[in-house]
């Protein structure tokens, strides 16, 4: 993960990488992990534990909460929520992006409302998670998807914009008639590359809101994150955000696979 | 000489009574203001004339003449303010696949290969698969491009890709072929290929084409008329016919002598 930036937009979207495949970027993120372990270890031996514990004993204690049982479970909890909230939220703000792009009335309409609601954070709306579903899965998921919906209404939006005029006269010289069918052959095409990319960052973006979302007491990895902090059990703590980094990781490798099939097209 | 009639002469057919039966475009009184908040202005103004089936014509002019307006208008891209134009007698109110267009960009779509792209219109029409096949296999052979069809466009030279772009315009079958400055973008070598190649295609097929560009020899090499257009307003100006036999060579005095003549109408020297 060495540039890559958490998953923000960085415009570079197909390079930003872990390195696999490129042996020589490998290595020296390999050097710079392992300098930074190093480096980790040496600041710990002159710390308390509560303050910062040192990398040897995160890994016990990650063992030993992996070999309890209760990582598994945690992590078990938090994907229960993660999906359905991640793909709820990245379809709908993918679905209403690319609708409001494209649709002049729709833009209008929603416009201001648009701007009423972006500026509030998923974690103001914990109180209406948990008054319309509960202290439950459904309550976190839809913490999760509010932010994984404005990263992808905010990105396919921009990239529906973005779509040429030029290829979409070309779509109307060629037979193409009505919004739908000039959507699907033409705008959705043209703007997946920007698209995808907000979905890459979104599914990051989801995962850091595995916190926000477990901080009313549904149990998952951003659960035990809480209450190993307010016991300070700083080595908990760090072991289950290495839980979080290891998802994030999976998934947008994962992720970046299929972006390159997809995208075969692309320069 | 050059033979030149001011204005649509009595052969074109556009004397504003309605198009000629032969005609396969007639531009009738087109003009185009553009107007959005501040001063309108005046792109086009009372443009007429006709273009006959199978017939080659060129549109020339300086830049700000008014000569992509008008294309776009044939096209069905851009809507007239006044005047209308009929193709084959029936007014254009949008673009249809009667007409086949062909920009300088090229456009082509780059998430399709170039086989997809040359079929792309050929799949809103009712053509069965084993005919839309076969006419892609035409097309491709036609431009010659039968061993790129699974390249997709970032792979192809620019010269490729307007090949693409004039293969994909042809396969729906268009009676008329639009082209606005389509070789304007590939240096001088390619475009003197794709003018062969083009009136390769023209000959081959009989289309009707109608092609914008500012370059005087090429309009010139390709066409029996030309249009020749004038700025501030856009308009036409006057219409040459272009009597040098074809094949036509560029040391042909007649052909220098015609160069020389739409040249001096544009005014921008012999």
């Amino acid at each position: 993960m060495a540039t890559d930036t958490g998953g923000e937009f960085d415009g570079s979207g197909l390079r930003a990488d872990v390195g696999i495949g490129d042996p020589q970027r490998l290595l020296r993120g390999i050097a710079g992990l392992a300098g930074f372990v190093a480096l980790w270890h040496l600041v710990s031996l002159a710390q308390p534990a509560i303050v910062l514990p040192s990398p040897v004993a995160v890994a016990a204690e990650f063992r030993g909460q992996f070999a309890s049982g209760t990582m598994p479970a945690a992590l078990a909890s938090s994907v229960r929520h993660w999906v359905p909230g991640t793909i709820a939220g990245t379809g709908l703000g993918v679905a209403a992006g690319v609708a409001f792009a494209w649709s002049g009335l729709l833009d209008d309409v929603t416009a201001p409302l648009i701007r009423l609601l972006r500026p509030v954070p998923p974690l103001a709306l914990i109180g209406f998670a948990i008054a319309w579903f509960g202290l439950n899965h459904a309550g976190a998921a839809f913490i999760i998807a509010v932010g994984g919906f404005w990263i992808n209404f905010y990105a396919s939006y921009g990239a529906v914009e973005e779509v040429s005029d030029d290829l979409i006269d070309v779509g109307r010289t060629l037979g193409v008639r009505g919004d739908l069918d000039m959507v699907r052959s033409v705008v959705l095409p043209a703007s997946l590359p920007g698209i995808m990319t907000g979905i890459r960052t979104g599914l990051g973006r989801c995962w850091m809101l595995v916190i926000a979302a477990e901080i009313f007491s549904v149990p998952g990895v951003g659960r035990e994150i809480l209450r190993a902090s307010n016991n300070l059990r700083v080595d908990r703590a760090i072991a289950y955000i290495f839980v979080l980094s290891l998802m994030y990781l999976l998934v947008d490798v994962a992720f970046r696979a299929v972006q390159r099939r997809v995208l075969a097209w692309q320069a | 000489m050059a033979g030149v009639n001011r204005g649509p002469g009595p052969e074109t057919g556009a004397d504003g009574s309605g198009a000629a039966a032969d005609a396969s475009v007639a531009v009738d009184g087109v003009g185009k203001t553009y107007d959005d908040g501040g001063s309108p202005v005046r792109a086009l103004d009372d443009a007429s004339f006709a273009v006959d089936e199978g017939e080659f014509v060129c549109l020339v002019g300086p830049s700000g003449c008014g000569k992509t307006t008008l294309f776009r208008i044939i096209a069905g891209l851009t809507e007239a303010t006044d005047g209308a134009v009929r193709v084959a007698g029936t007014p254009v109110t949008g673009p249809t696949t009667d007409m086949g267009v062909v920009f300088q960009e090229y456009h082509l779509f780059p998430w399709l290969t170039v086989e997809e792209n040359v079929g792309f219109g050929l799949e809103r029409t009712d053509r069965s698969e084993a005919e839309r096949e076969r006419r892609i296999d035409e097309m491709l052979d036609l431009v010659g491009l039968t061993e790129f069809r699974d390249s997709y466009p970032k792979s192809l030279s620019g010269g490729m890709k307007q090949r693409v772009a004039i293969a994909r315009s042809l396969a729906v079958d268009p009676e008329l072929l639009l082209m606005d400055e389509p070789f304007g973008a590939v240096d001088a070598q390619t475009r003197e290929m794709l003018q062969r190649e083009l009136l390769d295609v023209w000959g081959s097929t009989g289309k009707t084409v109608l092609f914008v560009t500012h370059d005087v020899t090429e309009a010139v090499t390709l066409a029996d008329r030309i249009v020749v257009m004038a700025a501030e307003p856009g308009r036409v100006d006057e219409i040459v016919d272009v009597d040098v036999s074809r094949p036509r060579e560029r040391g042909d005095p007649a052909f220098g002598e015609h160069v020389a003549r739409v040249r001096e109408l544009i005014g921008a020297g012999p």
